[in-house]
């Protein structure tokens, strides 16, 4: 016989009364409903107090996330796969005609690559210093509309560092901002909290390239007598010194009241593997906000930023 | 009552069977990290967690306590990258609300049961819109939120099935 339920009827249910049976019951919801607000209030007070927690946490669940998340890679492998199939004779027709200009780009390129090492040879010109790069795959993502943020299955061991540029085959996507041992987080430059130095490539006018969770994020400070124009190159500007300049992020997509907003080269929801690459800048991200009395880390990150 | 099987009738299976409702819970959660690559599914995830929370709390909120929502909240937001806190408030606010307005949907058809589900997935959605707002103290946009909650309202039935299923099989009814 099931026990009777509150509704009366007899079935499905476990009563209520059960859960009354102790007092600490009552107690204990309330108690972490507090406990929640609290942490709330602290995490934003002082962003570095969760920090380290959020790196272990993460660096414990990074084999598991990356286990789980190859039964989705897989699927989604088979579907492109189909896909691939089923559009092979467009494809062909598209790559033929493609391959065909991209032979006349190689001409062009090859052309005014040397034509740039001789002015180098002749200015005497410092080369830009050596890039080196870790590949990644995504194993978790940031669910939400609040969020835009990817972790990728390498960290500290692999030479992951703070404030490394991630790209992928058609450009930047964000930057590293949290490394555990085993993984690492990347900031997408479409979150509210990205902030990246671009210029229009066209004009040479410097803006500001500010995420709001939106898919194009909109560009900053630009100079309302020169306005820029839909299909206009953005890349970033290398000020600031966290990217180098010329990575490529995106497109003039529209202008939205006044406000342009940039369509990223990059598929950002479609991310499967990324580039970490180490231009050799990682110092020039500044450490997470924090209550300077709490966190005495912030202090020599501050000093070592300023010579940038 | 007849559905019981061997596992529940076994005292160590019975035990572990009763870890169902917090072990699915934790899943869904764990869903709601996979980067899975559809074009806007970060903004559309589904709250799945919430899913479990809700179906739980309505048939077997005894085995769904408070501290497990608790750390499965804390876990998940110090997983996807969020304000620690956040979700295990959302989680433990929907519970309570749940548990109150239980008697509602305990013995009704399913449409009452989705129906509340329905009203609390907007509540929660739009609580978390506003807790967003108010930490970042500027006004986001809430489009994708709309979205996000009537997808997660258009995909409960599944889970609700699917959970209703494992329940029945491994638990039983009550």
């Amino acid at each position: 016989m099931p026990p009777l339920t509150e509704a009366g009827g007899g079935g499905a249910v476990t009563p209520l009364s059960m859960l009354r049976r102790s007092a600490a019951h009552r107690v204990v919801a309330p108690l972490l409903v507090v406990v929640s607000v609290l942490m709330i209030i602290l995490g934003k007070v002082d962003q570095v107090m969760f920090e380290s927690v959020r790196i272990s946490v993460t660096d414990y669940a990074a084999p598991f996330l990356d286990m789980v998340s190859r039964p989705f890679m897989v699927i989604d492998q088979f579907a492109e796969r189909v896909e691939a199939m089923v559009d092979l004779y467009q494809d062909n027709l598209r790559l033929t005609e493609e391959n065909r200009r991209l032979l006349h780009w190689q001409q062009a390129a090859l052309a005014l690559a040397d034509e740039n090492r001789e002015l180098r040879d002749l200015l005497k010109l410092v080369p830009d210093a050596s890039r080196s790069f870790v590949s990644a795959r995504v194993i978790a993502s940031s669910g939400g509309a609040y969020l835009r943020n990817l972790m990728v299955n390498a960290g500290s061991d692999s030479g992951v560092e703070r404030g490394q540029a991630a790209v992928v085959g058609e450009g930047l996507i964000g930057r590293v901002y949290e490394v555990g041992v085993r993984a690492a987080r990347i900031l997408l430059i479409t979150d509210l909290n990205s902030r990246v130095p671009v210029i229009v490539e066209r004009s040479r006018q410097r803006a500001i390239l500010a995420g709001d969770n939106s898919q194009s994020p909109s560009l900053w400070y630009l100079d309302p007598a020169a306005p820029v124009k839909i299909g206009d190159r953005i890349v970033t500007s290398g000020e600031g010194g966290i990217f180098p300049p010329g990575l490529p992020v995106g497109v003039v997509g529209q202008v939205e009241s006044g406000i342009p907003r940039v369509q990223p080269y990059a598929p950002l929801a479609q991310v499967e593997y990324v580039r970490i690459v180490d231009y050799g800048l990682a110092d020039g991200l500044p450490m997470p906000l924090a209550v300077p009395h709490i966190s005495p880390r912030a202090a020599p990150r501050a000093a070592k930023t300023s010579r940038h | 009552m007849g559905t019981r099987r061997a596992l529940a009738t076994s005292p160590i299976g019975a035990r572990a069977a009763c870890l169902l409702p917090v072990a699915t819970t934790l899943v869904a959660a764990l869903l709601s990290l996979e980067p899975i690559p559809l074009p806007g599914y970060a903004v559309l995830t589904p709250a799945f967690a919430l899913m479990a929370v809700y179906h739980w709390t309505v048939y077997r909120p005894d085995l769904l306590p408070p501290i497990a929502l608790f750390g499965i909240g804390i876990g998940y937001d110090l997983l996807c990258g969020g304000p620690p806190g956040v979700t295990p408030l959302l989680l433990l606010l929907s519970r309570a609300a749940v548990l109150r307005a239980r008697r509602w949907f305990v013995n009704r058809t399913f449409a009452f049961v989705w129906a509340g589900f329905a009203v609390l997935t907007v509540a929660a959605i739009f609580a978390l819109w506003a807790l967003e707002c108010l930490l970042g103290w500027q006004l986001l946009s809430a489009n994708g939120s709309i979205f996000r909650a009537a997808l997660t309202i258009a995909l409960f039935p599944i889970a609700s099935f699917m959970l209703g299923r494992t329940q029945h099989a491994l638990i039983g009814p009550g």
